[in-house]
């Protein structure tokens, strides 16, 4: 019997010999239901056309002979809308992999479908930081960022959205300094229209900056309180009073938008939560960042992550809103043996990248050529050639930072964090929010 | 015989455009009720309504429609997938009852109607996306 990642090439085998009646028809929705359960959505104007019935019929018939338990018996496989080319115009949905006109909806459990790219709409540039996976030095990393562009005068806004471990507010600031709330308890007060009561009080500046500012927007307060019941809530989307939806993700832009317009940072630093989760989702698709960091560590579990989530991209059809965002960075470079473990990386992430996301250059012309977005393997300015941050036993522990970014000179930070720092700076002052 | 909310919320819908079309007033009015009564039933099974076979467990929830409104909510609210079904209008049904089937046709009005028959059509759109979404 077939199973999930069958439904999709199953639909694709069976539609073909109907393309003719489809284009007639289109277009065609697929529904794939929160059980993974499949039914068509076809305009009603087909409902009474005895020609159109039979094939729908017979289309209905295969897919439930083809997919079995991921179909609905065929008569209740076809749903009518009154008007399809509105109801597409509202639903996201991507195109049937070698159909014409036939359209997957996705119905999902969670908001997060990693494939809204939000339009690069802020001022301020806005950069995530993203890990496939956990405890590569990704706060870390960011926590001296942020100090080292506040040391060049920049006036830096830091969120730590790794809501499940917070952490990085630890980093920046000692705990006398920690603000009342954070952003769990705006998103929980949010809910009820109370958002302002914390606005004001969720916001810390940390003592390590001299020339510029750091302000820290923490996961949680000074006391997390009742964390967990507040954590459970803060994915919830909001009803106005005219019952308008606004997801958890919009919610958390909106906050954004206002955290930006109220302290007015040249740049936003977002520590995005680890792994293929709800959070990450949110920003790294949804909250308008020009700029998005790829942790990697050369091992098969961030190579075949990464490529999970570029093949997602590809397949809902997104990847060209998104892919000039992406920018590896190699973490936690090994003190021995480090120019043989960089070459790995680099040739892992082109592997990656030349497979996933780079056009195919075509004979005649070369991957710098503006039409074609792609990069050769050696080129320092391409988006797969990793900025490298070095493992320094010093940096290894969050916790101990605070003490060791309040003491510590420009020439150590530079020497272990040098190359990421010198990107975003550069792809702050080339964006400027605007990529 | 045993209920089918489903059914039953999509057969009296159906019924009760056919009588508002002929004009036959009252008895659209009834209907437009007790299709709204089912289509609330069958989300609030999904939200977790406990069932005996042939009737709601809880005696509170053996409510007809000018009741079942804020009923549903408190359902709705309680169920993960509750924020995507709130009723997008303040009920609708205060001033209908289900003896008003004993009632004179003359005591009911076009205007009446009209809102009976847009609280059932929210309900039919919530119906609608629950199919959708795959909960029912």
């Amino acid at each position: 019997m077939s199973t999930f990642d069958e439904i999709l090439p199953m639909l694709t085998k069976i539609f073909q010999p109907f393309q003719e009646d489809v284009t007639k028809m289109k277009a065609i929705l697929v529904n794939r239901d929160l059980n993974g359960r499949v039914r068509l959505i076809v305009d009603e104007k087909w409902e009474n056309n005895e020609h159109q019935q039979v094939v729908l019929d017979n289309i209905a018939r295969q897919i439930h002979e083809g997919i079995g338990f991921h179909a609905y018996p065929a008569a209740q496989a076809v749903l009518f809308e009154p008007d399809i080319d509105d109801f597409l115009k509202r639903e996201s949905c991507f195109l049937l992999e070698g159909i014409s006109d036939v359209f997957v909806i996705d119905r999902l459990a969670v908001e997060g479908n990693w494939s809204r790219i939000s339009r690069l709409t802020s001022s301020v540039s806005r950069t995530v930081f993203f890990s496939i996976k956990g405890g590569v030095g990704r706060s870390t990393a960011l926590a001296a960022t942020a100090w080292a562009l506040a040391e060049q005068g920049k006036k830096v806004l830091v969120l730590d959205l790794d809501l499940e471990s917070p952490g990085l507010s630890s980093a920046l600031l000692p705990e006398d300094r920690r603000p009342f709330y954070g952003i769990t308890d705006w998103l929980v007060e949010d809910l009820v229209n109370n958002g302002a009561v914390v606005f004001e009080n969720m916001v810390a500046t940390s003592a390590l900056s001299h020339n510029g500012e750091i302000l820290v927007v923490p996961a949680h307060g000074a006391n997390p309180g009742e964390y967990i019941a507040k954590l459970g809530r803060v994915w919830m989307p909001r009803l106005d009073t005219e019952g308008k939806r606004e997801s958890w993700s919009d919610r958390l832009r909106r906050l954004l938008d206002d955290l930006e317009g109220r302290w007015q940072p040249d740049v936003t630093l977002i520590d995005s939560r680890a792994g293929i989760d709800e959070v990450a989702s949110a920003c790294i698709t949804e909250l308008s960042a020009s700029t998005i960091l790829l942790f990697a560590i050369d091992g098969d579990q961030t190579w075949s992550g990464y490529r999970v989530l570029f093949q997602h991209w590809r397949k809902t059809g997104v990847v060209r809103d998104i892919r000039e965002r992406l920018q590896i960075v190699g973490a936690m470079i090994p003190e021995i043996g480090t120019e043989e473990y960089v070459e790995g990386l680099l040739e892992r992430a082109w592997d990656l990248f030349s497979e996933e996301l780079y056009d195919e250059v075509p004979a005649g012309k070369v991957s710098g050529d503006e039409s074609v977005w792609s990069y050769d393997q050696f080129d320092g300015s391409a988006p797969h050639y990793p900025w490298v941050v070095k493992w320094h036993r010093s940096f290894a522990v969050l916790k101990s930072i605070h003490g060791r970014l309040k003491d510590i000179d420009n020439e150590m930070v530079r020497a272990i964090f040098g190359p990421l720092i010198d990107g975003m700076a550069l792809s702050i002052e080339t964006d400027g929010g605007t990529k | 015989m045993n209920p089918d909310f489903l059914d039953a919320h999509e057969r009296h819908w159906e019924d009760a455009e056919l009588l508002k079309d002929g004009n036959r007033l009252a008895n659209a009015d009834h209907l437009f009720g007790i299709s709204a009564e089912c289509g609330l039933k069958c989300l609030m099974i999904q939200f977790g309504m406990p069932m005996d076979t042939d009737k709601p467990k809880d005696r509170q929830d053996r409510i007809h429609v000018n009741k079942i409104w804020i009923r549903f909510e408190a359902y709705r609210s309680g169920h993960l997938q509750g924020i995507n079904y709130a009723l997008s209008l303040p009920d609708p049904f205060m001033d209908w009852d289900v003896n008003q089937r004993y009632a004179r046709r003359d005591d009911f009005d076009i205007s009446r109607l009209a809102s009976h028959r847009a609280g059932a059509e929210a309900v039919l759109n919530l119906i609608k996306k629950a199919k959708l979404a795959g909960l029912l």
